[in-house]
């Protein structure tokens, strides 16, 4: 599924965060979103997972825009779309109920009824697509753990197969690895690569450029608010057009 | 000695007593329950002007004084009242009328903080999960369960060892059984004691006491035990 932003500005209580912002999340890619913190990252992701609509601009999907379609058609869109974010979010249950939580709120009230018969009885199928996931993140072997007493590490990985689980056709990763050691990084990259390896339209905000460069195909600049650069990740990094791209890429501008 | 107190208490009375305080407080607790989640989930995440007003008033209402409770609930259910057509007053049911009005501000400001504490990373990423609002109101109060636990029974003690309220409204009523013996018909445990004990039987307002102290007790010791679960699972 193609995410397009087009012109997207947004801001809270009156102070701008994103200025006129588009780009393309194309399937089968990932797209780096680089920037200094707080330069509109998050908000951006948030937008294109359609959390609330823009004060301007659209995002549209091979539906169309999505602000323009009816609630329960954006429903829909926004089921096909997963967002990992930076923090520490998961529900104090089981890993596996964690996982399965996205599969579980796809069904309908007399699904769900079924469902918890058919686990009851040990007979539901969300099993083999909660194990799928885990196994995906290395975690096959943690599903009956409580999620609290999970590391940081691993819990960042779980909710990878809480996005995971329920085959989007989109994920954004919102700096997945920022508080992680380079072991549980290379677990998260690794995803990011599998999930892009899938067809699905990926992109990843990041203030790591090293991270950007090893796993992304394109990358976006973002910097107070504006996308200063876009292009093939090698080239965006080789040879950017914009001055001040050029400086944030090679570390020489201070915030 | 206490075979010699107890001697000649009337067991169908008291558990008649029993039984009705039970009905009323639990059916109190109930509806104040149904009222108070939804109302909890829905202040938590909405801002509106005012809302720091009306969490204010929920919380006054905690302390609110019983009797007067009772007795704007007495002139509601009155013959000349606006509800009096119902023909609830001195019933069971006008008991539960006046206990729901006092157990919901307790059962209320208790869940909106527990509510209030679930974070909102957890809301997002239900939502994210391709949760709807009400999916994400069920996992909050799924998140919540501990301080929703902790808030009803904190309505429950509130509601069975009140006094004030029940006696204005419901009488305090006993009947004569077919046996000639004495069977509750508003009598609870709180207003079953002050009769007993004006009236000098000692022994059975000592019984009910007790009844009503195991009790609150046993709400208590629940309360500590979900409160401690909770810091557990945390």
């Amino acid at each position: 599924m193609r995410l397009v932003a087009d012109g997207l500005s947004h801001g809270f209580d009156g102070v701008a965060v994103l200025d006129g912002v588009s780009l393309a999340v194309e399937p089968g890619e990932v797209l780096a979103v680089v920037g200094p913190s707080g330069t509109g990252k998050t908000t951006l992701l948030r937008l294109l997972a359609l959390f609330s609509p823009p004060d301007a601009g659209t995002v549209a999907t091979d539906a169309g825009d999505a602000w323009a379609l009816s609630a329960d058609e954006r429903l829909a869109v926004r089921r096909r779309i997963g967002l990992v974010s930076q923090h520490r979010d998961l529900f104090s249950a089981s890993v596996a109920r964690n996982v399965s939580y996205g599969l579980h709120v796809r069904r309908s009230w007399g699904e769900r009824v079924r469902a918890s018969a058919s686990r009851a009885l040990g007979r539901d199928r969300v099993p083999d697509r909660v194990s799928d996931a885990l196994a995906s993140v290395g975690l096959a072997d943690k599903a009956d753990r409580n999620a609290s007493s999970l590391s940081a590490g691993e819990a960042q990985r779980v909710g990878v197969a809480r996005a995971l689980a329920f085959d989007p056709d989109a994920l954004l990763f919102d700096e997945p690895t920022s508080n992680l050691d380079p072991r549980n990084t290379a677990v998260i990259e690794g995803a990011v690569r599998e999930a892009r390896d899938r067809g699905i339209a990926v992109a990843l905000a990041t203030h790591d450029m090293h991270q950007a460069e090893r796993v992304s195909d394109r990358t976006a600049v973002l910097l107070d608010g504006e996308c200063i650069e876009y292009g093939p990740t090698e080239r965006v990094f080789d040879s950017p057009g914009d001055e001040r791209a050029r400086k944030f890429i090679d570390g020489e501008l201070v915030y | 000695m206490l075979d010699g107190i107890f001697a000649d208490l009337d067991a169908a009375y008291i558990v008649s007593i029993v039984l009705v305080s039970l009905y009323v407080s639990t059916a109190a607790v109930a509806i104040s329950t149904a009222i108070s989640l939804p109302t909890a989930v829905v202040l938590g995440f909405t801002d509106f002007p005012g809302k720091g007003l009306v969490t204010s008033v929920i919380s006054t209402g905690m302390g609110f004084p019983s009797v007067v409770v009772g007795l704007v609930v007495l002139l509601l259910l009155s013959n000349s009242g606006p509800l009096g057509s119902f023909d609830l007053l001195f019933t069971p049911e006008a008991m539960i009328a006046s206990q729901t009005v006092l157990a919901t501000p307790v059962i209320l400001s208790v869940s909106l903080s527990a509510v209030e504490g679930v974070g909102q990373e957890l809301r997002d990423a239900a939502f994210a999960a391709g949760g709807t609002a009400t999916d994400v109101s069920l996992l909050v109060l799924r998140e919540a369960r501990y301080g929703i636990v902790t808030a009803i029974l904190a309505g429950y003690g509130r509601a069975i060892s009140e006094v004030g309220s029940v006696l204005i409204v419901g009488g305090n009523i006993a009947l004569t059984a077919p046996d000639g013996g004495r069977v509750s018909f508003t009598q609870t445990l709180t207003t079953a004691i002050t009769i007993e004990a004006r009236k000098g039987n000692f022994e059975t307002g000592i019984a009910l006491g007790v009844v009503l102290v195991a009790l609150a007790l046993a709400v208590n010791v629940l309360g500590a035990r979900f409160r401690d679960g909770g810091r557990g699972a945390a």
